[in-house]
């Protein structure tokens, strides 16, 4: 199957990186059809006709978040979030080296659709090489008409502003990403008020991902038919997979939402390593629970991941064989997660570093048979009560883990000797 | 509206109330930690959760606007569920220390965790350290173990004093406290931060080991540090004030204190309070004599004096710094006797009401310009200051400071050199505009008077901060020269060329602060007799004749004016010491001895209401001026009405460590 079909094609084989070679490939036509020949609410009609929902990880609806913002007159933003730190998760990296034109071309259709004048961008400040391709990028750009003054010969006015991170993974959540932007520590904001209400700097804000605002040109050049043909029922078109862990092709792979487990482990990735066999896979970065061999089936769409208690996030498959000690990879994300928790709110804050210190503690050999449902009952009372996803991210993994390798736990547990 | 039924009972509130807003109107108890009334809601320590129907998820009562017809349960199974998890993993890195911790006994933490607690945790791993006694500057230490991370006291620097100088360092569980530059927290209202922390973690330095909470006395009273008289809580263990607390509730304080109405309570015990009358003997030393012949000693001289050179050599300075009966009565009983010399000016200011300008503190918060003509009100009067900083940032007052710059600004503020500027900066919608003004020199007052005129029609205010707490009670009250009596300046001019002979001194030392220091010790040196009531040898107590100790502001019983003119209640929150009288007892005993007619308590209650009705015309009231004016400026030490206090209140000195009391110590 073709795995670069829309927004990697040409990937790897073309340096799509040269804006005369991204308009070579049609770049920049959209965009020039766009603010010469329709109007704003045209392209949010069509894109909510297409079902794009976004890709960064919440899946919501794109053009139905457009239509949030309220028409009270006040400066509107639009920021593209290229933030990507979801473990397992490497799409808008790849966008960011390989294409970083068509996340320019996405952020000022984009902003031209909700009617911003000024669009910002949020690098990941790991992604030092991708910031400076971008920056060079937008340089290009600007020199060739498409941000500034009169874009394009039209009336239409963009500034973009590129904003380098400082290393922090809240900052992939939205508010904390504005705050962060604004200058302030990156910390999630209370909500309500929501971002298209009051966003950057007080103002109504869209957030999207690169990814989502990289698909805005193929629906308009396609029509919203085309995208909306892709997919099942209510998850349409394209979504770039990122496949790692222990197969044989780990990479990022566009594929038709609705694409069994199966398929992207073993057709997109090359299958696992020989004589290896398969133990789990976790579909939808470190957020999501993990599946397991009866569930390869299941069509990789949101529907389906949600009625199976997990979730399709940010597009991340991470497969595990059995070579993996799952207390240990448990570890490894719950220690993520305490690491990367802004300390704001109570149950992320204590009870992720809690949780920390139980599995380190079972791994020392220092744990007690008790502990294992001590596992669940915090990951579990620290769950949906928090005041950012962050917090909720903690128990899926964990969960799914210990209840299917409940014996990956007890091997460490050693019964208390009594002498 | 909006009909919310809570705990099946149902409350109609104004659509939008946040549901713990609502759920206090029905008395159910829904437990808070960040969120603060003032502070609004930040959604942090998640002890609020409850559980509306047709919601999937536990909601947070301090950020969900109630909405018609919601149906709330916060006892229910899962609500319940909520915050027992929530307290658990509070009180998980939380030190068990309350038998040692001062908020032990007034503890949210600890209420609600005997509340809805459970009795053990099951934590087995060790609890994460953080630093313990963190100096965190001149007024407060902090316990970062402690600390739930709420954020009130950072917010509460960021969204009401707008200082900014609080934030969270470091992230996760390793987040704490800190100061944002790694300076001291330096405030004028750093106090309040302990207050408003639930947990022990922020304490005062001048109460930390001193008590616990269930052993204090509490007497609510006013602050009498400054002219704004903001609503106080005294809470006294063994007669000795060990902590001054916020009335949440206030209307005038807005629910603050500053630090120095907050701290400066130190001086009560301190070794140097007088507790007997001393009279200069023949070698000039101050020896001890008994009340009676005090007294006598007093009323004899003044009657002699009167006697043998007529009334007018006669004075009386003060009333400012006493309660407005007590000052009444000083003037009425000097008055009785024919005494016109009766002025409380003793340092710059002249005038205190605001003739028909007068407005309230409100009126102030509400305004839509606020035009400064004197040195900053953080200084003058810091809660007033608060309204201020709250009407710029929030309610979208542009403040306008007219010459001197305020290096203190904790708000955007447009400067212009002159009032004639005023026009050109003063915002077109502006309807209500206030003014602060110092009451210092007439020319100002004029100026300020022609620039009302031309803005004719809109709503004005005037504010006059007062040098003394009780500046404009006293001048109400009639301790300003009358029937062709001199003023400070006059009677102190007379006394050095011999036409005044006997001067009484309540409340007031201007040796060590009237402009003019030169003439005081030349008035000083030729007075026959000067009568000092006071609390401490101050310079001025130390050339007098006779000296009377009194009582502080906590152990007397009154009323006190502020500067919008609100006559508010003073109570005694302290036994005086033995010995030592209250001004108003010093001078009715005083009375008794010249046989003046003592007026009963309702009589001297109606004419502190009679004079505090009056009320003037116009705004300066020139007859209160005189030609050649006083330099405008006050010292730093000046412009609270403590004035001595601070200098014999060594933890106060000990905690504030900043060039006021420094000054003060030595102008004392």
């Amino acid at each position: 199957m073709d795995t670069k079909p829309v927004l990697m094609k040409g990937i790897g084989e073309l340096n799509l990186r040269s804006i005369d070679v991204y308009k070579s490939q049609g770049g920049y036509e959209m965009l020039e059809k766009a603010v010469k020949t329709m109007q704003p609410a045209d392209i949010v009609s069509i894109i909510d006709k297409s079902g794009l929902r976004g890709r960064g990880g919440a899946g919501f609806p794109t053009g139905r978040k457009w239509q949030f913002l309220p028409d009270n007159g006040e400066p509107r933003y639009m920021v593209c979030n290229n933030d990507e730190a979801e473990p397992g998760t490497f799409k808008d990296h790849m966008l960011l080296e390989e294409t970083p034109h068509q996340i320019i071309e996405g952020m000022i259709i984009g902003a031209y659709a909700i009617r911003s004048h000024h669009a910002f961008i949020y690098i990941r400040g790991e992604f030092k090489r991708g910031y400076e391709i971008f920056c060079k990028a937008v340089e290009e750009a600007r020199a060739a008409g498409y941000i500034g003054k009169g874009i394009c010969g039209t009336g239409y006015d963009l500034e973009l502003t590129i904003h380098r991170g400082s290393g922090a993974y809240i900052c992939g959540e939205e508010t904390a990403l504005l705050s962060s932007l604004e200058g302030k520590r990156g910390e999630p904001r209370l909500k309500p008020p929501f971002p298209a209400v009051k966003g950057l700097y007080g103002k109504p804000t869209v957030v999207n991902n690169s990814e989502t605002l990289a698909y805005l040109m193929p629906i308009l050049r396609n029509g919203a038919e085309w995208f909306s043909s892709v997919g099942t029922e209510r998850s349409k078109g394209y979504k770039i997979v990122s496949i790692s862990g222990h197969v044989k092709k780990p990479g990022n792979y566009e594929v038709p939402l609705g694409t069994t487990l199966r398929t992207l482990i073993d057709e997109c990735a090359g299958g696992l390593r020989d004589g290896r066999t398969f133990l789990a896979v976790q579909p939808g970065g470190g957020s999501s629970a993990c599946l397991f061999e009866e569930h390869l089936d299941v069509p990789y769409d949101y529907e389906s991941l949600a009625k199976n208690g997990t979730m399709l996030g940010s597009g991340a498959i991470v497969v595990f064989d059995d070579t993996t000690d799952f207390v240990k990879a448990a570890l490894a994300l719950v220690r993520f997660f305490s690491h990367e928790s802004c300390g704001q709110c109570t149950p992320c804050r204590e009870g992720g570093h809690w949780l920390e210190l139980m599995l380190e503690r079972i791994l020392e050999g220092k744990g007690v048979a008790s502990d294992i449902e001590m596992l669940l009952s915090v990951s579990h009372q620290i769950t949906g009560i928090n005041l950012c996803p962050l917090g909720d991210s903690i128990e899926p993994f964990l969960a799914s883990v210990v209840k299917r390798f409940e014996s990956h736990f007890r091997k460490y547990i050693r019964e208390p000797q009594y002498a | 509206m909006a009909t919310v039924t809570i705990d099946g009972v149902k409350v109609e509130v104004p659509a939008g109330t946040l549901l713990v807003e609502a759920a206090k109107q029905v008395q159910k108890d829904i437990p808070i930690y960040c969120y603060h009334t003032k502070l609004g809601p930040a959604g942090l320590c998640r002890i609020c959760l409850v559980e509306i129907e047709g919601m999937p998820k536990l909601q947070i009562a301090c950020n969900t606007a109630v909405t018609d017809g919601m149906v709330v349960s916060t006892a229910g199974d899962k609500a319940t569920e909520g915050r027992r998890a929530v307290l658990e993993i509070l009180l998980l890195n939380h030190p068990l220390d309350c038998p040692i911790c001062d908020k032990g006994g007034e503890c949210d933490l600890q209420d609600y965790s005997m509340a809805y607690g459970q009795g053990a945790s099951r934590l087995a791993d060790p609890k994460a350290q953080k630093p313990k006694a963190v100096d965190l500057g001149p007024t407060i230490v902090l316990d970062e173990e402690r600390c739930i991370l709420c954020l009130r006291c950072v917010r509460f620097d960021d969204v009401i004093t707008r200082e900014r100088s609080l934030r969270t360092e470091d992230r996760g569980v390793r987040a704490i406290i800190a100061t944002a530059t790694g300076q001291p927290y330096r405030s004028k209202f750093s106090g309040n931060v302990t207050e408003i922390c639930p947990v022990g973690a922020l304490t005062s330095k001048t109460y930390r080991f001193k008590a616990r909470p269930w052993d204090l006395n509490r007497t609510k009273t006013t602050c009498l540090q400054c002219s704004v008289g903001c609503e106080m809580n005294v809470d006294a263990r063994h007669n000795i004030p060990l902590r001054t607390m916020t009335d949440p509730d206030g209307k005038i304080s807005d629910g603050w204190l500053c630090d120095r109405g907050r701290y400066n309570v130190g001086f009560y015990d301190d070794a140097r309070r007088l507790t007997t009358p001393t009279m200069r003997d023949a070698n000039g030393e101050q020896v001890q004599i008994a009340w009676d012949d005090a007294i006598s000693m007093w009323a004899t001289s003044v009657r002699k004096t009167i006697d043998t050179y007529g009334a007018g050599a006669v004075g009386v300075i003060g009333g400012g710094r006493l309660l407005n009966e007590e000052a009444w009565l000083l003037q009425h009983f000097y008055r009785a006797l024919g005494v016109q010399n009766i002025d409380w000016r003793a340092g710059r200011q002249r005038q205190a009401a605001p003739g028909a300008y007068g407005g309230t503190l409100d009126d102030l918060e509400n305004a839509q310009a606020i035009v400064s003509l004197r040195r900053p009100l953080s200084r003058t009067a810091p809660i007033a200051d608060l309204r201020i900083r709250k009407a710029v940032q929030f309610k979208g007052a542009r403040l306008i400071t007219v010459g001197e710059i305020d290096a203190d600004s904790a708000v955007p503020e447009t400067h212009i050199a002159s009032l004639d500027q005023l026009a050109d900066v003063l915002p077109a919608n502006a309807e209500r505009i206030a003014f602060v003004w110092g009451g210092v020199r007439k020319s100002t007052g004029d100026d300020l008077e022609r620039a009302i005129g031309s803005l004719s029609g809109k709503t004005l205010h005037v504010f006059i901060p007062g040098e003394q707490q009780n500046a404009r009670g006293a001048e109400m009250m009639g301790c300003i020269p009358q029937g062709g009596g001199l003023d400070t300046r006059g009677m102190l001019e007379a006394a050095r060329d011999g036409k005044l002979k006997s001067l009484a001194i309540f409340g007031a030392n201007p040796l060590a602060y009237f402009p003019d220091r030169a003439l005081v010790e030349a008035a000083f040196a030729k007075l026959e007799f000067l009568v000092v009531g006071d609390l401490f040898p101050t310079a001025t107590a130390s050339a007098a004749t006779l000296v009377l100790p009194v009582c502080g502001p906590f152990e007397k019983t009154g009323t006190t004016t502020n500067l919008v003119g609100e006559r508010l209640m003073v109570e005694a929150a302290l036994m005086a010491p033995d010995g030592v009288y209250s001004d108003l007892e010093i001078l009715v005993g005083f009375a008794g001895a010249l046989g003046i007619e003592i007026p009963e308590p309702n009589a001297i209650d109606s004419a502190v209401a009679t004079g505090l009705a009056r009320s003037g015309t116009g705004l300066v009231n020139a007859s209160l001026f005189r030609a050649n004016e006083p330099p405008a400026s006050l010292r730093e030490d000046e412009v609270f009405s403590g004035q001595g206090t601070a200098a014999f209140d060594a933890p106060f000195a000990a905690v504030l460590s900043s060039p006021l009391v420094a000054t003060a110590q030595g102008a004392s």
